[in-house]
Formats: C-alpha cells, structure tokens, sequence
C-alpha cells in the first residue's frame, strides 16, 4: 500500500518537473502563484485571530475600557479578581453545571433516539426532522420562546391553573431556573447529537447486525456491544463539541431569564460581556476569557486523552 | 473482534428462537430483510418504543404550534387558552404591527442578514478555496504547518477573541461598520472551511491538474476552472454551515455592529424590539415568527443537505 503511494508520488512528481521544464516554468514562479493563493486568507486569520490572541493576553493585564486608546498596565490584578470575585465564582460553577448535566441528558438522549430511528421508514425521516429542527433557529429565539412559555402567566402555568394546580416558578425561584435553562438548552440541542449519532450508527457495516441477529443477540445486546463500541469515535467528537460549546453558553440565558433571578442563571461568558462591554472592562473581560480559553483548552483535550482507549479500539475492528 | 465473546453464549438458544421466528413471517407472507431484527422484538416493546418517540415528537413541536397560533391572538386569549386557536380570536392586526413596527423593521432585517450571509459564504470561498489547495497539493512541512496555524483556530472561541477584535477593528476604524463585521464573520469561518476543503482536495487526483497544466493554463486558472468546480459537495455543506451561523449569530453582531450603527440583522433586531417588552406577547410571538420564518422555510426546503452537511462538517472535523 505505502509503496504504491510512494511509486505513485515518485511519478507524478517527475512528471510535474517535466512539464514545468516543457512550459519553462521555474519554482519561483510556481511559490509565487502559493503565496497569491494563500496569503489573503492568511492575512485575514492573523488579524482575526493571531494579533487578537496576542492582544487578548496583553489587555488582561492592562484596565482597559474598550473606547479611549489609552490604558495602563496593573499587572496580575485582573486575573486576582477573576478569582476571588464572588460572581465570577458563581457563574463558573453554574457554567460547569450546564456543561456536566447538558452533556449528559444531550448525548443520552441524542444517543438513545438516533438508536431508535436509525431504520430508514418513512416515520423515522420524520422524527429526526423534528427533534432536530430547534437546532436551526438562533439560542436567543429559543430562549425568547421558552421564557413566553415558563413565564408566571406563560402557557404551562395558565394550563396549570386551569387544571387546578397552582403555578409553578420556573423562571422566578432559582432552582426551578437553573433546571429550566438546562432543559430548554438539552431541548434545543440533543437534535444535533442525534444527527451525529445517526450518521456513526449508518456507517457500521450491516453484516455485524446480521451476523449478531443470526447469533441471537437481542436489540439492547447489538446496542451495547456493536453499535456503541464501533462508533466510539463519534461519540467522542459529541462529547467534546457538546462540552465545549455548553461552557459558552450566553445567547439563550440572555433572552430565557437574562442571568436572573437574583443573579443564579448568569454564566461565565454572561460576565465576560457584562464586565467587558456593560461595565466598560475589557481587561478584567479579556483575563476571564484567557481563563476560558484555557479552561475549554485543557477539557477538550482531556476527553480526547480519556477516550483515546475506545478510539483506538474502534478503529482496529 | 471485541463481540465475539458475547454473542458465543445466547447463539444456541438463540437459534432456537430464530428458528420458531422465521417460519412465521414466511407464512404470513410478510417481507425479510433489513426489518428481521424488528420483527423479533415483542410488541410491547415495539409500543413503547413509539409511545415514547410521539411523547418526545409532542415536546418539541407543542412549543413551535404555541408560537405561530399567539402571532394571532390578542393578549387575554393568549393567557387563557395557550393551546386553542378559534375564529373569533384570530386577527392579523399584531403580525401587522410587528411588520410594520419602528422597533424592529423586519424587511431591513432580513436584507442585511441576507446580505451578510451571501458575502461571508463569498469571501469564505474565496479565500479559503485557494489556500486549501495550495496546502492539500504542498509537499513540504510548511504547507504542514499552514493547516496546523489554520486549524488551531477552531479551538479558540469566538468570546475570546471578539474583545480584543473590537481592539484591533478600533484602530483599523472599522469597528460599527458593515466591512469590519464582514471580516470577523468571515475569518471565523475559515478555520472549519479550510479544515474541510483541503481534506476533500486530497481525494481529488493530481493528473487533473497537470491535464490543465499541459493545456497551459496557470496554476490559479487551472484551480478555479477545473479544480474548484469538482468541489461542489464541500462547498455546498459550507455554505449550509456558513449560513446558519451568520443567520443565527447573536453576539457578533452586536458587539461589532453596535446599537450605535443602526444596523439590525434579525437577531439583533428581535433583540431590541422584544428585549424589554417580554411580557407583552402580541409584540413577543409575532416578531418571533417573523424571525423564524425564513430560517424554518430554508431548513424545510434544504432539510437533507442541511443535515448531511452537518454531520459531515462536526465528524471530519
């Protein structure tokens, strides 16, 4: 295999050099045309994303406000406060919170249905339209529409009291808040990992089922010991997409309870917006963001570390 | 194989109960096949299952039928009967009022998102076309390492980098503007796109470009006019992905764009229509819908490429 890859690029290339000497093409002439095709896009990306990285590091250490051109130097003291500062604790905590259970019930759940609708029928197509649609429409519509429906007079609690029971606070008492933003994210997101999941389901081979089903393993015994080995790859790459974009969880919080009440449902990213644009700190904004980063860094690769085991295994079979 | 072990125990029962089974569907004339497995799994189970699948099918679509029928209802009625919709309540005065409100102008919405959605899908392409292509045909470790700066950008978050691009978009006097907006919207979607287009030119063999290069045409020409349009599967998932970020962004645009500028893209204009009038709902489910609407026609219409695009996107990536 590697020889015939190594045979073939050996050909290709002394045939390229051919033409090139045929078309009298130098090597300068063919980097040139690289650096016309990739320096725009590179360009972009460092002033986008190189100089920002930078920058964000050095305004960490600075009190800039976000308008004036001019800020001073304080040090450490940003990221001391980030630590010590009570709020920022708080929304930390519930941010970890989100992503823990949010990961949980959206992967089991996503898991669970794209098990049960992997069949091509007719209703199975369906369903996975319809569990997947709220994944389409922007966080802060969802949270908008969910805050209409869980609100003191929304349409769950008028039916509540129709039905003679007395109404519940989901978004006004703080624990019933924080469940409740945690379920209308896994509500609009679990979709998403199902459409995942199905996709890795599909790509196991259906001689495994046959030959299982001819064994006589059950449904649940395929499940456990066919399907969820065999795509442990997938399930990977949905545990740490999931993860990592729970921790930046803010456009559906804003609209659903808008960090209340009492402060309990604000996130970590919630305070670097509110410190950086809101309170004009853009410093202490950009030292929580580093912490993010690094936070979000360290989890990501740490699941990939831990999961490296059933990747591996899945790929050999 | 890591099954083996399990499925050696239950096989002789198995085939016992395998072979009860299918003398059965046999006589009833009913179809083998992919379904065989299904058709050994009691009723009861089968009826729970889609007990189940409709309970879950109920939760997600209950609050999509809530929001379209409260875009027709007035206030009172919305309170007391969140679930019914009958003649003598249904008015169209509040979608027209959520039209033709000063707040939120929806027409101007929808075409500046539009409108940032085909020029972050253009530029996107056409800045990362090119360089994928240079990466995926390099054989030295700098075009290595190019993918590598690239793809790092998929692991810093956007709200890291959107305080210190204010920073940068300040000094380059594009900060409140449209062009500014355009190139953060844009440099965000490079990290993905690049990831995505040179894995797919890899698979595209060399002899095309040296069939071009023979014809004489230049390595630019050669890629725009032979190779670029072999990629249209890749291109197609990018633009779905492209397109319903930027429609959906929330933060971006108004951080970047500000109050201050007037532009609204829809989120950003429901945003400021419903955000301090959440309690008035026929203001709130109108101007929902009006923000859905086009989102849900273009996932209605697109349905498979947008599921297939996503799927491909989060599993090579």
């Amino acid at each position: 295999m590697a020889d015939t890859v190594a045979r073939l690029a050996g050909t290709t290339s002394s045939r390229a050099q051919a033409t090139s000497r045929r078309r009298g093409l130098t090597s300068w002439q063919d980097r040139l045309a690289g650096v016309i095709m990739g320096g725009p896009a590179l360009i972009v990306f460092i002033a986008m994303f190189l100089i920002p990285m930078v920058l964000a590091v050095v305004l960490s250490f600075t009190d800039w406000n976000g308008y004036s051109l001019h800020f001073d130097f304080i040090g450490l003291d940003n990221y001391a406060k980030a630590f010590k500062n009570p709020r920022t604790i708080d929304a930390a905590a519930f941010t970890a919170v989100i992503a823990v259970a949010g990961t949980i019930l959206c992967n089991g759940i996503g898991l669970g249905v794209a098990a049960l609708i992997a069949g091509n029928g007719r209703g199975n197509t369906v369903l996975r339209t319809i569990f997947f649609y709220p994944y389409i429409i922007s966080a802060l519509i969802i949270g908008f529409l969910w805050s209409a429906i869980l609100s003191p007079q929304g349409a769950i609690n008028s039916l509540l009291t129709q039905f003679g029971v007395s109404p519940l606070p989901f978004l006004t008492d703080v624990t019933f808040a924080k469940v409740s933003v945690i379920l209308t994210i896994v509500w609009s997101h679990f979709g998403f990992n199902m459409i995942l999941y199905l996709a890795g389901i599909k790509s196991v081979p259906a001689e495994y089922y046959e030959a299982a089903t001819v064994d006589g393993a059950s449904r649940w015994q395929q499940f456990k010991s066919i399907t969820v080995p065999l795509i442990a790859p997938v399930v990977t790459v949905n545990l740490v997409l999931t993860l990592v974009g729970l921790l930046k969880a803010y456009d559906i919080i804003l609209a659903l309870t808008d960090g209340g009440p009492a402060a309990s449902t604000q996130t970590i990213v919630y305070q670097i917006l509110r410190d950086s644009f809101a309170h004009a700190n853009l410093g202490f904004g950009a030292a929580q963001s580093i912490v993010l980063l690094v936070v979000t860094a360290v989890i990501g690769l740490a699941v990939t570390f831990a999961r490296r085991g059933a990747d591996q295994k899945a790929s050999e079979s | 194989m890591t099954i083996s072990t399990e499925t050696t125990g239950p096989s002789i029962a198995g085939e016992v109960y395998l072979a009860d089974v299918r003398r059965k569907p046999r006589r009833s004339g009913r179809r083998r096949g992919p379904g065989a497995a299904s058709e050994r799994t009691p009723l009861a189970v089968t009826v729970v299952k889609w007990v189940l699948l409709s309970l879950l099918a109920l939760i997600m679509l209950v609050p999509m039928y809530i929001l379209v029928i409260s875009a027709f209802k007035p206030q009172a009625d919305i309170v007391l009967h969140p679930l019914l919709i009958t003649p003598d309540m249904f008015t169209f005065d509040y979608l027209w009022n959520a039209i033709t409100s000063e707040k939120f102008n929806v027409v101007g919405a929808y075409g500046i998102t539009l409108l940032f959605v085909a020029l972050v899908n253009f530029f996107c392409i056409v800045l990362s076309a090119p360089v994928a292509y240079v990466i995926a045909r390099g054989r030295t470790r700098w075009h290595v390492a190019l993918l590598v700066v690239f793809v790092s950008g998929l692991f810093i978050p956007g709200q890291v980098t959107l305080i210190p691009v204010v920073f940068v978009l300040r000094v380059l006097g594009l900060i409140n503007t449209i062009p500014g907006f355009i190139l953060f919207e844009t440099a965000a979607t490079l990290p993905v796109t690049i990831f995505l287009f040179s894995a797919y030119l890899r698979t595209i063999p060399r002899d095309i470009d040296e069939a071009a290069a023979l014809d004489g045409a230049s390595r630019m020409r050669a890629f725009w006019s032979c190779i670029f349009p072999i990629m249209r599967p890749v291109v197609a998932t990018i633009i779905v992905l492209n397109s319903i970020g930027v429609w959906n962004d929330f933060v971006s645009p108004q951080i970047i764009l500000g109050p201050g500028s007037g532009i609204y893209t829809v989120t950003t204009g429901v945003y400021a229509a419903v955000g301090e009038y959440s309690t008035d709902y026929t203001v709130l489910f109108p101007t929902l819908l009006l923000a859905i609407a086009p989102a849900v026609v273009f996932f209605i219409i697109m349905q498979r490429h947008i599921i297939g695009g996503l799927a491909a996107g989060a599993t090579k990536g």
